[in-house]
């Protein structure tokens, strides 16, 4: 017997249906980082870092997950924050959070995947974010 | 057909509640905000067109057992590289794939691969340019190399954890 193909119809109904039914997690997620980005300035920011390498690695990490936003606004942001004089460990940790980690859009990414792979995506993200940058940075002394 | 069931209603009328007093007490940063998150919007739409539409397609051409060939337990190899190249090549911020991942995770689709396509995302290719300008051509091959490394790694780890 012949197996019955879903017609594209169909397929774009059901897809347009589960974005539609995501649209209230997307909008609320929009809403909030706006707000923490009208908030949240640079000039915040910079006061967290330059106290040591190690609390650089922490507060990159933890600003880059808090602000998050395009990717391009961290680069502007790590550019401003350079020419200030923060170190690599706060802007390599920061640029880095920024795209893989959103404190913000943890509920979000709980109502969908579940708490549990949450909670694991996101604490596995944050070592590796500071795993990479150390690691990126004595590579990068090692090879230069 | 598929019974619409919203997610995050809590969320949003948290959210919602936010803008509410945010308003009443401070109203130029939440005009401001409203204004920003209406410009976000505005900039996302050709992304959930295009995240619409590839999902529509994938369900379309791929069958159930297809994407479970291709991303389920016994993808192997083959599934990472997908993961992986995908990851890379997706644009917009991560949770406007989130709908679309929901959907293959319904489908089989492991939950490593999942965490690898996510963070592999760190890589952005049209921004390279201004990592370049920033971090140097050295770091900014270096660190794509290690966010390759660490995105098969912790989807390993996800799916050992499993």
């Amino acid at each position: 017997m012949k197996t019955k193909k879903p017609t594209i119809k169909k397929a774009f109904i059901n897809s347009l249906l589960n974005f539609i039914s995501i649209l209230p997690m997307m909008l609320s997620i929009i809403g909030i980082v706006s707000i923490f980005q009208i908030y949240i300035t640079p000039d915040m920011l910079s006061t967290l870092f330059g106290y040591s390498n190690f609390t650089d690695l922490l507060a990159g990490t933890l600003s880059g997950a808090i602000a998050n936003g395009h990717g391009a606004l961290s680069f502007i942001i790590a550019d401003g924050l350079k020419n200030e004089g923060v170190s690599i460990y706060a802007l390599s940790t920061f640029t880095l959070a920024w795209v893989s980690l959103g404190f913000v859009q943890l509920p979000a990414e709980a109502a969908v995947f579940g708490v549990r792979f949450t909670a694991i995506r996101n604490i596995l993200a944050i070592f590796s974010t500071i795993l990479i940058t150390y690691l990126t940075i004595v590579t990068v002394g090692i090879v230069s | 057909m598929k019974k619409l069931e919203f997610k995050g209603i809590k969320f949003f009328i948290f959210v919602l509640i936010s803008y509410i007093l945010l308003y009443i007490f401070d109203t130029t940063n939440a005009i401001k905000s409203l204004d920003r998150s209406f410009d976000t919007l505005l900039t996302l739409i050709p992304i959930f067109i295009f995240i619409i539409i590839l999902t529509a397609l994938i369900n379309y051409f791929l069958k159930p057992k297809q994407i479970v060939k291709h991303f389920g337990e016994d993808s192997g190899k083959a599934g990472i590289f997908y993961s992986l190249v995908g990851g890379i090549l997706s644009h917009g911020p991560m949770y406007a794939w989130y709908g679309m991942l929901k959907d293959m995770r319904e489908h089989g689709v492991k939950d490593g691969l999942i965490v690898t396509f996510l963070y592999s995302r760190a890589i952005k290719l049209p921004l390279l340019p201004l990592m370049v300008a920033i971090f140097g051509i050295t770091y900014t091959i270096v660190l794509n190399i290690y966010i390759i490394i660490f995105s098969i790694i912790q989807g390993k780890i996800m799916d050992r954890l499993k």
